[in-house]
Parts: C-alpha cells; sequence; structure tokens
C-alpha cells in the first residue's frame, strides 16, 4: 500500500524546517531514491533538445543528475551542470549517463547565487522548489534562477508538484479578493519515503528479526493553479523586469512565459528573457 | 569534478561581496587528468560565453600555459584541441577556491565543490 501524504505545518523557522525535512532526508535515502528515478520526463528532453550547440545550463536541485546527460538523442550537444543541496546525490550525479565521474556537479543551495551572474543560456529546476517552506523562499528561488541566465534569450524551465486535480475540483475557483490571500495558496504536505533495510540477496529472513522499514518524511509544498505563474511575475518584480512579450518600442528588459501548464500532477513554465539593445 | 569549465561560472556570492568576487583563485589543488570526448562544434559556440582572461589565468597558475593571453579570432584545430584539454580534461579532484574580494574558501572535496554559506553569510 502506498502510504499517505499528510498535511502538515511549519513550526520551525524556514532554514532548519528544509534542513530536517529535506537535506537531511535525501542524504540518508539518496541511493534507494535514485534506483526510482531513471526517467527523465519527455518535455524536459524537448526543452533541452531545442536549445542551440554551445549552450551550458544550470540543473538547479538536479538530484541524481538523471537531467545532465539529456538530449537523449545527441544531434546537438549542450552541457548541463547539477546543483543540489544533497551531497550524497552529487556523488551519484557525478556518474548520471553511466560513464563514471564525467558530470559536473555543484554542492549548493537553490537560494544562494554562486555563479557569474547571466553565465547560463539555460537553467532548469525540476521538483525542487517545492522543498521550499515559505512563499519568500519559492519566489527568491526563481529569482535566482532567472539570474542565472542570460538577459539576452536566457531560457528557464520550472517543474513543482501539484495539488492533485480532484481536490482542485473541490474547490471554488477564487473570486479576486479570494485570490489576494497570498499566505494559503497551496498546501504544506509530508510524503514519506519508505526505506526498507537492505536484505542481503536471497537470504531468507530470520523469524522475529525483519525490521521495520524506516520511513521518512519529505517536507513539500503542493501548488495550487496559478501560484507558480504568480511567483514568476513577483520574481520579475522585484529584479525590474516586465512580464510579457518583447514588444518593440516597449519595455526595455523582461520576462516572456513561453508556456504555462499542468502535466502529470506537476505544474511548469517555461521563460525566456529579452533585452532590447539600444533601446530600439 | 571541478574542470575549468566549471570553474569559468563559479563566483563568491558571500553577503556584501558583489565585485572582485570572480574568478575564485585556487589553492592546494590535486589535479587529475580526464579524457573527454572531442566536440568541435561545442566549443566553437560556447567559446563567446567564456571568461577568457579568467581561463588563461587560472590555467597558468596550475602550469598549463598551452592557451594565448588573447582570445584568436581564427580557430584551427590544433587550437581547439589545446582549449578543449585545458576546459574539459583538467580536473581539481581536491583543494580549495578563494574568493580574491573577502578570501571566503570554498572546499574542493571528491571533485565536488562546496558552494554552501551559513544562512547569516548569504547576501
Amino acid at each position: 500500500m502506498a502510504p499517505k501524504v499528510t498535511a502538515t505545518t511549519i513550526s520551525l523557522d524556514a532554514q532548519t524546517h528544509e534542513d530536517t525535512h529535506v537535506h537531511a532526508v535525501y542524504d540518508q535515502i539518496a541511493s534507494h531514491f535514485s534506483s526510482t528515478r531513471y526517467k527523465p520526463w519527455p518535455i524536459i528532453d524537448t526543452f533541452i533538445s531545442s536549445l542551440p550547440t554551445g549552450s551550458i545550463g544550470l540543473d538547479s536541485g538536479t538530484g541524481n543528475g538523471k537531467y545532465l546527460p539529456l538530449p537523449l538523442d545527441p544531434v546537438k550537444s549542450v552541457m548541463t551542470i547539477g546543483m543540489d543541496r544533497s551531497r550524497n546525490l552529487l556523488l551519484i550525479a557525478q556518474n548520471a549517463g553511466g560513464k563514471e565521474r564525467s558530470r559536473e556537479v555543484v554542492w549548493g543551495d537553490v537560494l544562494g547565487g554562486c555563479w557569474r551572474r547571466g553565465a547560463f543560456d539555460y537553467a532548469i529546476s525540476i521538483a525542487t522548489i517545492h522543498h521550499l517552506a515559505t512563499p519568500e523562499r519559492r519566489r527568491a528561488a526563481v529569482e535566482r534562477l532567472l539570474e542565472s541566465v542570460t538577459p539576452h534569450g536566457g531560457r528557464v524551465l520550472i517543474y513543482v508538484w501539484a495539488i492533485e486535480q480532484d481536490v482542485l475540483s473541490k474547490r471554488s475557483i477564487p473570486g479576486e479578493e479570494e485570490a489576494q490571500v497570498q499566505e494559503t495558496a497551496g498546501r504544506d504536505v509530508f510524503v514519506p519515503w519508505v526505506l526498507s533495510k537492505p536484505t542481503a540477496k536471497g537470504s531468507p529472513q530470520l523469524d522475529g528479526e525483519a525490521e521495520s522499514p524506516q520511513v521518512f518524511n519529505r517536507y513539500y509544498h503542493m501548488f495550487e493553479a496559478g501560484e507558480l505563474r504568480g511567483l514568476v511575475v513577483q520574481a520579475a518584480e522585484r529584479m525590474g523586469l516586465s512580464v510579457g512579450e518583447e514588444v518593440a518600442g516597449g519595455e526595455k528588459e523582461g520576462v516572456e512565459i513561453v508556456q504555462d501548464g499542468w502535466e502529470r500532477s506537476n505544474y511548469f513554465v517555461e521563460l525566456r528573457r529579452w533585452k532590447r539593445v539600444n533601446g530600439i | 569534478m571541478v574542470r575549468l569549465i566549471t570553474h569559468n561560472l563559479l563566483a563568491c556570492h558571500a553577503k556584501g561581496c558583489t565585485s572582485n568576487n570572480f574568478p575564485l583563485q585556487l589553492k592546494d589543488v590535486q589535479l587529475e587528468q580526464r579524457e573527454a570526448e572531442f566536440n568541435p562544434d561545442f566549443l566553437r559556440r560556447f567559446m563567446p560565453k567564456l571568461d577568457w582572461g579568467a581561463l588563461v589565468d587560472t590555467a597558468r597558475q596550475l602550469g598549463d600555459d598551452s592557451l594565448p593571453l588573447e582570445q584568436p579570432e581564427m580557430f584551427d584545430d590544433d587550437f581547439l584541441r589545446k582549449l578543449h584539454h585545458v576546459l574539459l580534461e583538467v580536473s581539481v579532484e581536491e583543494g580549495a577556491m578563494v574568493c580574491p574580494n573577502c578570501s571566503h574558501i570554498y572546499p574542493i572535496s571528491n571533485g565536488i565543490p562546496n558552494m554552501l554559506l551559513a544562512e547569516n553569510e548569504i547576501g
């Protein structure tokens, strides 16, 4: 039986909460987690495949690095550098794609900005920002992603976990007043990870010695419809970027929301930065 | 690994450290040479994004002076092979990177640079 997702609240300060319920958990479950995460999602391969040869990118929250070897069909050559908060996952990510220690990985935090500004052509952050415990921290993570890519056409793809559709449908569509209340957007939950104790292959379990599996509660913020887009708009505002397509004679610098959607229980958003040269 | 391609992207992000925070200075390094697939198309298109001065300086500090101080305008195969080697085949396995501005130290261990800051060091 699949373990239950339970509602939770953030009782500790946000950093401590994430340290306890995200970073420490992934470090402990790294190897088991990685063995279940080997198939890249098609939209992400499509995104990486659309980049021109010579592109360099950041995978912020790379986990076991399963997106680092993309594109699957290597007609184009790009390079993605992986960053994660869990060092044990990075030790696995170094070997992503099967070739030993062929990947570049950095131990870092999605809220840090350890890169030359605008150094990357693209940045992806897949199933990561939903592990941050406050709206401000999630928005800051979006800002760091936008800062990491070049203002001249830098592209960003973000995926986060969504509140399930059937749950959503029970809600009435919020009116304008209701939608203003940011604090109540989305839902904070624990998603258990059940780590069975490794047993030697084929060895029969001794009666009464079967250890009960260890359960780790991972913290997630489940996003609701429109919430990810809202974070992007707030992040852009703080960075002085207009939101929308590049218009001749219009704003000087901005970010375009290329696509924004829901797929298999996740919300995603694809962004493109633009900057007009000489104000034309 | 920290190959020089990655080093060319990393900058100090300690609180208040916003200028002269790149490139990080390599210190007490253990290097390893790792063969990588030569891809001239990637290199040609990627090259304009490099901070050339930082790459050449860093390579020279590591004892490799195969690259010219000025980025050449024409890239022949010989040059691209040298660039390939410096950028993608020299890897720092152990050591540290030190910020030229605030002297913050980022350790490198098992080929993984530790770019984490304490909560009170984040800008």
